[in-house]
Parts: C-alpha cells; sequence; structure tokens
C-alpha cells in the first residue's frame, strides 16, 4: 500500500514538474504547425516569440511576417530544425504522429494542442498557457471565450423554451415548429457539396445558437452531402463559408438547385467570413456572425 | 558505348545526391557547419536520401524483373495489385489509430498489406503447379481494382485529419525518413536485387517462352516462382520505406533498355542505378521546388513520367519488350 | 552415310498420355532414337506430333509408361545437364521478345558454364543470319525470325534435337540450307533429330518416319512403306500419294 501511494506520488509530481516546465519564463522560440495555434499564441502575448508558422498563418498581420516552415500537412522538417525551436506545438487535426515522433527523435520539444471542439477550447487554452508559461494570460483569454460563449447560450436559451411553453421575447426569432430550434445547414463547399457535421466547432455554434444541423448524425465531420437530403430536410436557415474564392459564384448553381428550399426561396442564406472555421479566440466573432444573421 | 551511358548515369547521381545533402533546400557547407546543421545533415537530408536511392533500386528492379516474367512491357509493381494492397492495409492502420509498434507501426502494416497481396496475386495465378504469367496479370489487375475500391470508401468515410496523413502516406512522403527503418528495410531490397541477378539469365530464357526456356535448361517453375518472391520482397520493404511511388517500376527499365539492351545481366543492375537515382531526383525537387512545402515524391514521378511515358509511347523503337 | 547406330539416345516405353482426366491422348507409344538418326514425325495438326515432341523433351510429364534419355529416366536430369543432351525448338515462337539477334542467340549457350567450340558466329553463319547480328528480332522477316531461333538450338549444341515444324514460314532456299545443315551436323557431330513437320514429300528425306493420327502410332520405319496410300488416307483424309521428286528438292541420297 505504502509503494502504491509513493509511486502514485512520484508519477504525479513527476507530472507536475513536466507541465510547469516553464513556471519561469516562457520559451523565446515557438513554432506553430497551424493557424489557430497562431492566433491563440498571439492573443496570449507571444507574438514575437513565434519563431515559424506555417505558410497558412494569416491572422493576425504579424503573423505574415514570421518564417515559413510548409503546410499544416507537409511541413517541412528541416525548416523546423534550421529554426532551432524550444518547443514546437501542433494539433490533433492535420498535424501527424510520424512528425511529432520525428521532432522528438531529434530532441525537439513538442506539444500537442487537443482542443477540437467549441466547449474544449477555453480548457485547451489553459493548458496550453500553463505549458508555455503564461498561465495567468491564458486564464483570462479563456475565461473571455468563455463569457463570450456563455452570452450566446444565455440568449438562445430564451429562443428555446421548452416544448409548451410561451414563447420567448427578445433575442432571436421565433421558434419555428415548436421542436428544436431554427433548422440550420452551413455549407463549407458548394460542389462537391461538403457540409458541417456533427462533431466540428461549426456544429457545437449551431447548436450553441440554439439551432439545429441538419447535417448532424453523420459519420464524418465534414462529409460529402448528398443534395436531396438538402431538400428533404428543408433547413431555414443556410449558411457558406466564404473562404478565399467568390463563394457567391460558386455556390450560384447549388442555390438553383435547391431553390425551393425555405432557406432559399426566403432568402435566408448567409455568405459568412472563415471565423468559425478557425478554433482560436476568432471563433467568437465567427458565431457572432451567425448570431446576427439569425436575428 | 554503354560503360559510358553507364559512367554518365553515375555521374547524374552523384550530382543528385550532393544537391540533396549540401544545396537545397539551403546550402550546408560542409567544412563549415554549426551543431544545428550538422544535425540537419545526418539525420535528416542523408536518411532521406538513403531511402529515396532504396526504394528507387527496389522499384526499378522490380519492374524490369515483372516485365520479364510477365512478358508484358506494361507491368509494374502498382499493377499487379501489391502497391493497393500495401496502400489498403497501410490506410486502415492510419485510420484506425493504432500504434502498438510506435513509429514502425505503419510501415510493418504496410509491410505486411503488400506481402499478402504478392501471395493472393500468387495465389490466383498457381495452377498445375506454376505460375502463369497471364493470371498473375489478370489477378494482379482484379486485386487492384478492388483494393482501391476499398480504400476510397475508407478515404471518403474518414475524418479531415486522418485524410492528410493518408494522402501523404500514399503519395509516397519521404519526408519523415529516418535511419530506423533502414537496416531491415535494405536488407529485403539488397536480398531482392541479388537474387534477380542471380537468375538474370533464366528471365532472359523466360522471355522467350516456357518452353524454349525449359529447353535451354531452367526449371520454369521454380525460376518464375524466385523471382515473383524477390519482387515482393523488395516492393513490399520499399512500400513500407516510404509509400507508394508510381512509374518508377514501369518507366526506368523501359529507358534502361533503350539505353544498353534488354539483357538482364545488365537492365537489372542498370535499373536499380537508374530507379534510385530518379526516385533521389524526384525526391530533390519535391521538397525544393516550393520550398518549404514539400511536394510528395510520388506525385513529381507521376507528374514527369505521366508525359514522358506517353512520349515513350510513340517511340516504336523503345517500347520493345 | 554409315547407317550403324551405336547408341540409344531416347527410349519411349508405352508412353501414355492424357490432357484431361480420362481421356487418353497418347496411347502405348513406343519407340527409340538412336545416335545419327533423323525421325519425321508426320500427322494432321491435332494429331499429338507437339504432344509427343514436348514429352520427349521432358515439358510435359508421362501419365503412363516410362521415357528414357541415354538410359536413365528423363525426369532424374537436372535441368540443365538436360539441356545439353536435348534441345527442343517449338513450334509457335514468340517473336515479340526485345533482344538482339546476337543476344538471343547467345542464349543456347546457357547451360554451358564453359563456351563450346561452336562460335556465337559461326551459328549466324549456318543460319546466314551473319550479316544481322544486330539487328532486333522483332525487325526481322518471319523466316529470318524462326532462323535466328534455330541459330540458337544450334550452339545449344546437344546431341538430339527436338524441332516442331522447324520450316515453317522458311523459303524453299532456306529449307534446304537447313535440312543441308542438319545433315552436315549429323555428319560431324553425330546429331540426332526427331521433325514433326506435315509436309509429305519432305517427309520422304527422313529415313524413318512415325506415321501419326490421333495420339496413335499408324506407322513407324521406311517412308516408302509408311506413307503408303492406304495409311495416308487414315492419316489426312485424302487420297493421296507420296513421290520423291527427283530434282534438287530431293537430297536424300545425295548427301551434300
Amino acid at each position: 500500500m505504502k509503494k502504491l501511494i509513493l509511486s502514485f506520488l512520484l508519477l504525479t509530481s513527476h507530472f507536475l514538474f513536466f507541465t510547469s516546465v516553464y513556471a519561469g519564463e516562457p520559451p523565446n522560440r515557438i513554432v506553430s504547425l497551424a493557424p489557430n495555434i497562431t492566433e491563440i499564441l498571439f492573443a496570449m502575448g507571444l507574438g514575437d516569440r513565434i519563431a515559424g508558422v506555417t505558410n497558412f498563418c494569416d491572422y493576425p498581420n504579424e503573423a505574415r511576417k514570421k518564417p515559413k516552415v510548409g503546410g499544416i500537412y507537409n511541413p517541412s522538417l528541416e525548416a523546423v530544425v534550421l529554426l532551432e525551436p524550444d518547443i514546437v506545438v501542433m494539433t490533433m487535426d492535420g498535424n501527424t504522429k510520424e512528425f511529432e515522433e520525428r521532432l522528438r527523435s531529434l530532441k525537439i520539444k513538442t506539444y500537442v494542442f487537443k482542443a477540437k471542439r467549441l466547449h474544449e477550447l477555453p480548457q485547451g487554452i489553459r493548458d496550453l498557457g500553463t505549458a508555455l508559461g503564461v498561465k495567468e494570460k491564458a486564464e483570462g483569454l479563456s475565461r473571455e471565450i468563455e463569457k463570450g460563449l456563455n452570452k450566446f447560450k444565455v440568449r438562445s436559451h430564451k429562443l428555446n423554451p421548452p416544448f409548451n411553453s410561451p414563447l420567448s421575447k427578445g433575442g432571436y426569432r421565433g421558434v419555428k415548429g415548436g421542436h428544436g430550434g431554427i433548422r440550420v445547414l452551413f455549407i463549407v463547399w458548394p460542389e462537391p457539396l461538403i457540409v458541417a457535421g456533427s462533431g466540428t466547432a461549426i456544429d457545437d455554434a449551431i447548436s450553441l445558437l440554439g439551432c439545429e444541423n441538419i447535417a448532424k448524425g453523420t459519420y464524418t465531420s465534414y462529409p460529402k452531402y448528398s443534395v436531396e437530403e438538402i431538400i428533404r430536410k428543408s433547413p431555414d436557415v443556410i449558411f457558406i463559408g466564404e473562404g478565399h474564392m467568390n463563394m457567391k459564384e460558386t455556390s450560384r448553381a447549388l442555390l438553383k438547385k435547391i431553390s425551393k428550399v425555405p432557406a432559399v426561396k426566403n432568402g435566408e442564406v448567409y455568405y459568412v467570413s472563415d471565423s468559425i472555421y478557425r478554433l482560436s479566440p476568432r471563433v467568437i466573432k465567427g458565431i457572432d456572425e451567425m448570431a446576427r444573421c439569425l436575428r | 558505348m554503354s560503360k559510358i551511358k553507364i559512367s554518365m548515369l553515375i555521374l547524374v547521381l552523384v550530382l543528385i545526391v550532393s544537391a540533396s545533402l549540401f544545396v537545397l533546400p539551403k546550402v550546408i557547407n560542409p567544412f563549415q557547419m554549426d551543431t544545428v546543421e550538422r544535425n540537419i545533415l545526418f539525420s535528416i537530408r542523408f536518411p532521406r536520401v538513403i531511402v529515396a536511392f532504396f526504394m528507387g533500386m527496389a522499384l526499378g528492379v522490380s519492374g524490369a524483373v515483372l516485365q520479364g516474367i510477365l512478358r508484358n512491357p506494361l507491368a509494374d509493381p502498382y499493377i499487379l495489385g501489391i502497391s493497393s494492397g500495401a496502400s489498403l492495409l497501410a490506410v486502415a492502420g492510419i485510420l484506425s489509430g493504432i500504434y502498438f509498434f510506435g513509429k514502425f507501426t505503419i510501415p510493418l502494416v504496410a509491410f505486411i498489406g503488400a506481402s499478402s497481396v504478392s501471395v493472393l496475386v500468387g495465389f490466383f495465378g498457381w495452377k498445375k503447379g506454376r505460375l502463369w504469367p497471364e493470371r498473375l496479370l489478370l489477378a494482379g489487375v482484379g486485386l487492384s481494382f478492388l483494393f482501391h475500391a476499398v480504400l476510397m470508401l475508407l478515404m471518403s468515410v474518414s475524418t479531415d485529419e486522418r485524410l492528410g496523413r493518408i494522402m501523404f502516406w500514399i503519395y509516397g512522403d519521404l519526408s519523415t525518413a529516418d535511419w530506423s527503418l533502414i537496416p531491415v528495410a535494405s536488407v529485403f531490397i539488397i536480398s531482392g536485387i541479388s537474387i534477380s541477378l542471380s537468375r538474370a539469365k533464366a528471365l532472359n530464357a523466360l522471355i522467350l517462352g516456357d518452353e524454349l526456356a525449359h529447353s535451354l535448361g531452367f526449371s520454369v517453375r521454380k525460376e518464375r516462382l524466385l523471382l515473383f518472391v524477390s519482387i515482393s520482397l523488395m516492393t513490399a520493404a520499399s512500400v513500407s520505406l516510404g509509400g507508394i511511388i508510381g512509374f518508377i517500376g514501369l518507366l526506368v527499365p523501359h529507358v534502361m533498355r533503350f539505353l544498353i539492351g534488354a539483357d538482364n545481366r545488365f537492365l537489372v543492375p542498370a535499373s536499380a542505378l537508374g530507379g534510385g537515382t530518379l526516385l533521389c531526383m524526384a525526391d530533390l525537387i519535391g521538397k525544393s521546388i516550393l520550398s518549404p512545402m514539400e511536394i510528395p515524391a510520388g506525385i513529381v514521378t507521376a507528374i514527369i513520367g505521366s508525359p514522358y511515358f506517353l512520349y515513350l509511347l510513340g517511340r516504336r523503337d523503345v517500347l520493345s519488350a | 552415310m554409315s547407317s550403324v547406330h551405336k547408341y540409344t539416345i531416347l527410349q519411349f516405353d508405352d508412353v501414355g498420355f492424357f490432357y484431361e482426366k480420362d481421356k487418353e491422348f497418347i496411347h502405348e507409344l513406343s519407340f527409340t532414337v538412336s545416335d545419327r538418326e533423323f525421325i519425321g514425325l508426320l500427322g494432321a495438326n491435332g494429331s499429338g506430333k507437339s504432344t509427343i515432341l514436348k514429352l520427349a523433351s521432358g515439358i510435359l510429364n508421362p501419365s503412363e509408361g516410362s521415357i528414357r534419355l541415354w538410359g536413365k529416366p528423363l525426369q532424374s536430369f537436372r535441368h540443365k545437364d538436360r539441356a545439353k543432351l536435348l534441345s527442343y525448338l517449338p513450334q509457335l515462337l514468340d517473336m515479340n521478345v526485345p533482344f538482339r539477334v546476337r543476344e538471343l542467340v547467345a542464349m543456347g549457350l546457357y547451360p554451358y558454364d564453359i563456351i563450346p567450340e561452336m562460335a556465337l558466329s559461326e551459328a549466324l553463319e549456318m543460319v546466314g543470319l551473319e550479316g544481322k547480328a544486330d539487328l532486333y528480332i522483332k525487325n526481322l522477316s518471319g523466316g529470318e525470325r524462326r532462323r535466328a531461333f534455330i541459330a540458337v538450338t544450334l550452339l545449344q549444341g546437344a546431341g538430339l534435337l527436338l524441332l516442331d515444324e522447324p520450316l515453317a514460314n522458311l523459303d524453299i532456299k532456306y529449307q534446304i540450307e537447313v535440312i543441308k545443315l542438319l545433315r552436315e551436323l549429323r555428319e560431324k557431330k553425330n546429331i540426332s533429330i526427331i521433325m514433326a513437320l506435315h509436309d509429305i514429300n519432305m517427309a520422304l528425306q527422313f529415313e524413318k518416319v512415325m506415321l501419326i493420327k490421333d495420339g496413335k502410332v499408324l506407322g513407324m520405319g521406311n517412308p516408302e512403306i509408311v506413307l503408303s496410300r492406304d495409311l495416308l488416307k487414315e492419316a489426312f483424309d485424302v487420297d493421296i500419294e507420296a513421290r520423291s521428286f527427283q530434282t534438287a528438292y530431293e537430297i536424300r541420297n545425295t548427301g551434300s
């Protein structure tokens, strides 16, 4: 029994030691392997300690000026090593296990940012902040995000009273059909038709706003969806991610096909920026965008 | 005459290797390196070049041997389904997230996949006590289609994160090459090449037809089986090292045949040299052209390979087998 | 030309063979081939000529009976050793091989670890291809290709040649050349031949003929006797007579 307690203590202390290895000064040279991480790092005030970013890290503007190490799926091992990083921060999405192992075999410290869903973001930021020695900043940032998320929750709660209670006042538009909330679809790409399904931050945002994602219950996060299914499920509101292209042109053909659907008929098709795509502080902005459209 | 051509090829190889080690994507002066550069040179660039060379050798020789035993100029390990079987298993491995053997997991799984498919193809191609070229080819193509379909199915239901990993594995990603896989893989590849070289005369005879080969004193059954096994070993090792790289097995033997003739005693080593050089070059291009982003070597070989292949089809004197 | 034969090279004893179960194709076939013996194997297409040659070369194994080469069972020989004793030239040759004439013919030396006396160029000369040594096989005419493959067999230097319609596609000039060549080899190197053919008049050239139908031997021996009107009718289902021509075509007794 004593042995058990002892080993338990040793284990946890080892953990504590490990996680607060930067209890003093945050590391000087951080390499980020994902755009959302870059944003979070800047938001935590670590901007000038960032030694390298991916080619796709474009926010904030200062990030564009940082040295590049390649893509998200295919960063250059050499480029990372040449920057002599103190730590490399990567995500579960995209960055590969092999790459992480390789970095570790080259004696480079790595940290994997585990948050994938909206509700995981605040804790994810807290953990990252602890690991990088900026606990307070991280705490502040996560609190902000939590506040932001809660704000939406409150509003939508008003929107979604239980089935047989009187309609809400203020906030968003009334409940349609009495069950759940407004039926929403988020289109990531029109042709081939790719939508945001369950298990994505977008799906979380939709639920947060008290709406129903008609594409929930799919096996994969960003499934290739069937057009007739959209017609069958008749969404009230459609969001289309603006991306970097002229989405209005690209989505014209699709919208024509589903023109009978309530969302299109009533002109409730909204193009939103890609803030919602990045799991970073900006995601609040993205949710806000969507919320405004729903008003 | 051929000696000159071979020397030139060796020269090209030396140039490419030097460029990969010391020049691209960033110059490293071997006489004035700091620790970081030394680290990069020995831990990253060196193993990568070696992996590329060994894979290229394996694929070149496999192509030459396969074209001989199937008596078909369009044969390449890809066509026999070995590559798609390996991909299928590797992709399943990546999707399932298993990681029992750490970084050796996916290579091991790929190796098992490649070997299993070889056995499967061999099984279907076996009748009345020996391997038949036509049956091998049909079995290979058929299985290849099947695996490909299942592979597409798996990919269509996989999440983004996994998909990215899968794509890069499938297209021949050498970027995480390190020393750990090289010893085992090189043993398989060197064995495969040695076996092929030792049976080169038999391979020549097999090209003439089973009956003539028999008349010239070869056990057709034994030789074909032995050569098939050597191809399987080499291809499986190559796939486990760095995924699927197409066109090398198809093109390199053709080009070498044009340069030095079809006698396998010379064609086999020449294809090894040519394949190794070609893959080193493809990898060099892939890691330099859009630096720091890396294009998988398999994509580079496909981009260079297809037009060159079509060009070869136009030249009747080259498509000689 | 001495007709004294000293050795039995090949011996078929009650050999039976079937391609499919219960369908016997060759039945109780027995014959011998001695040194310096030329045997013509004559019969319609599908009569079993190729099968007999394949059995004799070891490509096919008899279902019944035994085949002996120099007194030992054929299957007991190691492949390389057997290749030094007999060589087989199939009827259908894959013409699409990627080799040059020179490379192809040189393969006749594969059974040997040391190079025997007959040089590559000699073999090429014998078939009249010495000027085309560096051409690709696929660029030759049909007849030239066949001659190239004959050269492989020659270079292989085996004592027993099993030839399946080797004169097909050859101009008459070369048909005669090849026969002449074979006779020379008989004199100089004591070779024996079993040649499958379906030119009846050519069969008259041989001192021994086997007339085959449906896997059975209708007659074996002197062609003048075997190729009688009745037997030919049975073998080929036509009423004809074989006649030897008194022209340059007849070289049986001239020996040159």
